[in-house]
């Protein structure tokens, strides 16, 4: 009975050129998404791509410089490049990258507000982490990018209730309503039916744009894809759920349209901005002027006092003095001692900074649950790669390399010893470790079991209203 | 309660013995909102081959009547019964059983006639009937292939009762409802509407038809029940109809 009742409805619907339009401009909105998205990540990895080329040059530049001074075929010149400071500082910098997303053309997520590379040396320090090293529109920080995952999380609700919002009412208003109830079918049957090819069309098209995008970048995690099409189809239904329930009250087109459009506002616009708006009054963030205004300070007094903290600094790291030629003229150093401190002054001020923002991800992260929206945008930010998980356990592993690389470098900084070339194959390399799907699964799982119980609660009242629906108004 | 106020012709005559095994019946059937009783205490049965006309004033509760054989409203109290089950408890098996045309057959307006007819035929649970026998059956309604293929939008309401008619013959029922399904028609529609009517009532069945036009009740009607206040008043046999002037018993039964 549902297949016919299916049937029905795709012979009404495709004979409703209102309707029509606007599976059109769903269409042309989803294609324009993804089509947006997949620029987004082309820009991304020409920017890897370019910085993975210059890190390269710049690096076989270095060893031939090295190799040559070792040969004696060149002479030191602006610096000799076999110097720990130079071959561990700027000139010698090692990229430290995070490869796009397995679905990262579908969702921008945190990827154009977090850093998705990073220039390690030893003059990395936590503020290193803090700011970002792009600059992008403001404008697009604040909305977010116009991709496949914004176009399903705020205009897909939208296109569910524009089909959906007088699902019986409009049965009821035209007349028809009784002429099918008359017939031995229960309402809920007629309704499942309206709904399965409602979702079947509404999902088939986002989840077959879901498929051309994960094409395009040739994603080899299913996984993830798996992940995004039940998190796409879970939020769908959601909506289908709280429709039928509308509707199930009994009353006009026009009061289902008004309620519905405003549990969008409410669900989608209203309750994130207000979760986000109490997560910065609740634990305001230090501001980034402090962070900055501490690393001048401290910049300034370390300068002044470089002999005095060198001497601080092996008094603090005696192993570093023993077996070595110490030459407190050493200028690098003296540096180091001085960088040192004002990564020490300046950690103290990252650190508060870091601690609110995680009290504030904390506390949205408990909130989330107040609406579907953003328990829908987690799960598909998570399936992208593109969430702030992943984004943290990148910088997480990044500032471990930058202390491999500190391990590695600063004993011949302050022993004042060159490097040759047989050390620049022990110089560490940084290569990010993806999450384990089973990590994913498991956080992952708590918003969309929620977001299936939320969509379960919803269509059992509806389903109870229904048996109790006016049929004749 | 039947025939409370039961008018001198019926009194007069003894009504004929039906046959066994009524389609439609009601035992007691009563509705309230509140105070206000819509029906109250209505005993009545349709058998195979009858026109039922429940004549009454607008709110003399003829379509609540209809509404509680469709289970559209719960009964009070007392019992609707369409082919021996209970509307109140087999709600969808009863429906097996009935066909309705209410006073404006609505369909879907963008599909063909021959889709709606599709559409309702499969919810009647008649499966996906052959394209040709659909247009056949709505060729028996009186609507030409023609019209068929047209969309519904574009058809009069006589056409539409036309489908709402064939949605009765193809799902075969056994007891058929109408709700004041002249009202708005013009003489020659109403006529042909008469003449499939007295179809059905020859194919064996039952009709109960509320309706406030008396001409068209005394024509089709092999029993005719007059409402007032959600009681039936008055019940009339074909026998009784063709010797009683109608117009003057109904009116009279109208008078406080």
């Amino acid at each position: 009975m549902l297949s016919h009742v299916m049937r029905h409805e795709a012979r009404s619907l495709a004979a409703d050129r209102t309707l029509q339009a606007v599976a059109l401009l769903f269409g042309a909105i989803l294609v324009y998404a993804l089509a947006n998205g997949v620029a987004w990540l082309r820009v991304q990895e020409t920017t890897l791509a370019s910085a993975a080329a210059d890190d390269l040059t710049r690096r076989e530049a270095l060893a031939a410089q090295i190799r040559a001074l070792e040969d004696g075929t060149a002479t030191p010149a602006g610096g000799d490049p076999r110097a720990p400071a130079t071959l561990g500082g700027a000139r010698g910098a090692r990229l430290a990258a995070l490869p796009p997303g397995p679905l990262g053309a579908l969702a921008a997520g945190q990827g154009d507000l977090l850093p998705f590379y990073y220039q390690v040396s030893l003059a990395s320090n936590d503020q290193s982490f803090v700011q970002n090293g792009e600059i992008e529109n403001p404008l697009n920080l604040m909305v977010g990018r116009f991709d496949l995952a914004f176009v399903l999380i705020f205009v897909l609700p939208l296109l569910i209730l524009v089909v959906s919002y007088n699902l019986i009412s409009a049965e009821r208003e035209q007349g028809t309503l009784a002429l099918t109830l008359a017939q031995p079918v229960p309402l809920a049957t007629v309704v499942g039916g309206k709904v399965a090819l409602r979702a079947l069309v509404v999902l088939g098209a986002a989840v077959a744009l879901t498929l051309a995008g994960a094409l395009i970048v040739e994603t080899d995690r299913p996984g993830a894809l798996v992940l995004w099409t039940v998190s796409v189809t879970l939020y769908a239904l959601f909506w289908f759920a709280l429709a039928v329930a509308v509707n199930a009250l009994g009353r006009g087109s026009a009061w289902n349209a008004t309620v519905l459009v405003g549990a969008w506002l409410a669900l989608v616009v209203v309750v994130p901005a207000l979760v986000n708006v109490a997560a910065h009054l609740i634990h305001p963030l230090p501001s980034r002027v402090e962070m900055i205004t501490a690393q001048r300070d401290a910049s300034n007094d370390a300068v002044n006092r470089r002999s005095e903290l060198l001497a601080r600094y092996y008094e603090d790291h005696p192993e570093m003095v023993q077996g070595l030629a110490l030459d407190t003229a050493n200028a690098a150093a003296r540096s180091w001692a001085a960088t040192e401190e004002v990564n020490r002054r300046l950690s103290e001020v990252a650190s508060r900074y870091e601690a609110r923002l995680a009290e504030q991800h904390r506390l949205i992260g408990r909130w989330r649950f107040l609406s579907p929206a953003l328990l829908a945008q987690d799960a598909l930010l998570d399936a992208a790669g593109t969430g702030d998980a992943r984004f943290g356990r990148f910088r997480g592993q990044v500032m471990e390399f930058a202390e491999a690389w500190k391990a590695f470098f600063v004993p011949h900084v302050l022993a004042g010893t060159h490097l040759s070339s047989a050390d620049l194959e022990a110089v560490p390399e940084f290569r990010f470790v993806e999450e384990p799907p089973g990590a994913l699964a498991r956080r992952v799982a708590a918003p969309l079991l929620v977001l299936t119980g939320l969509t379960l609660v919803v269509a059992g009242v509806g389903l109870r209203l229904l048996s109790r629906y006016p049929v004749l108004g | 309660m039947s025939a409370t106020n039961v008018g001198p012709e019926l009194r007069a005559e003894t009504a004929p013995a039906q046959p066994k095994g009524a389609v439609l019946e009601a035992t007691g059937l009563t509705r309230r909102y509140g105070d206000l009783a819509a029906v109250d205490g209505l005993d009545l049965s349709v058998h195979p081959g009858e026109i039922y006309c429940l004549l009454g004033p607008n709110g003399a509760g003829k379509t609540t009547t209809i509404n509680l054989f469709l289970g559209f409203v719960a009964p009070t109290s007392g019992s609707a019964r369409v082919g021996g089950l209970d509307v109140a408890t087999h709600p969808l098996e009863t429906k097996h059983h009935l066909a309705y045309i209410p006073e404006q057959v609505m369909l879907y307006r963008n599909l063909t006639g021959v889709e709606n007819l599709e559409y309702f035929a499969t919810l009647a649970g008649k499966g996906a009937l052959p394209r040709t026998d659909l247009l056949r059956i709505l060729g028996e309604a009186g609507l030409p292939a023609v019209a068929a293929e047209r969309r519904v939008g574009t058809y009069s309401k006589g056409m539409r009762q036309r489908v709402g008619i064939a949605i009765a013959i193809a799902k075969g029922a056994e007891a058929l409802l109408l709700d004041e399904p002249t009202s708005g028609l013009d003489p020659k529609a109403s006529n042909e509407f008469s003449a499939l009517l007295d179809g059905m009532r020859q194919r064996g069945v039952a009709v109960l038809m509320a309706t406030h036009d008396l001409f068209r009740a005394k024509e089709n009607g092999t029993r005719v029940g007059i409402m007032r206040h959600g009681r039936l008043v008055v019940e009339m046999t074909t026998a009784e109809l063709g010797h009683a002037d109608l117009e003057r018993v109904y009116l009279d039964h109208m008078r406080d």
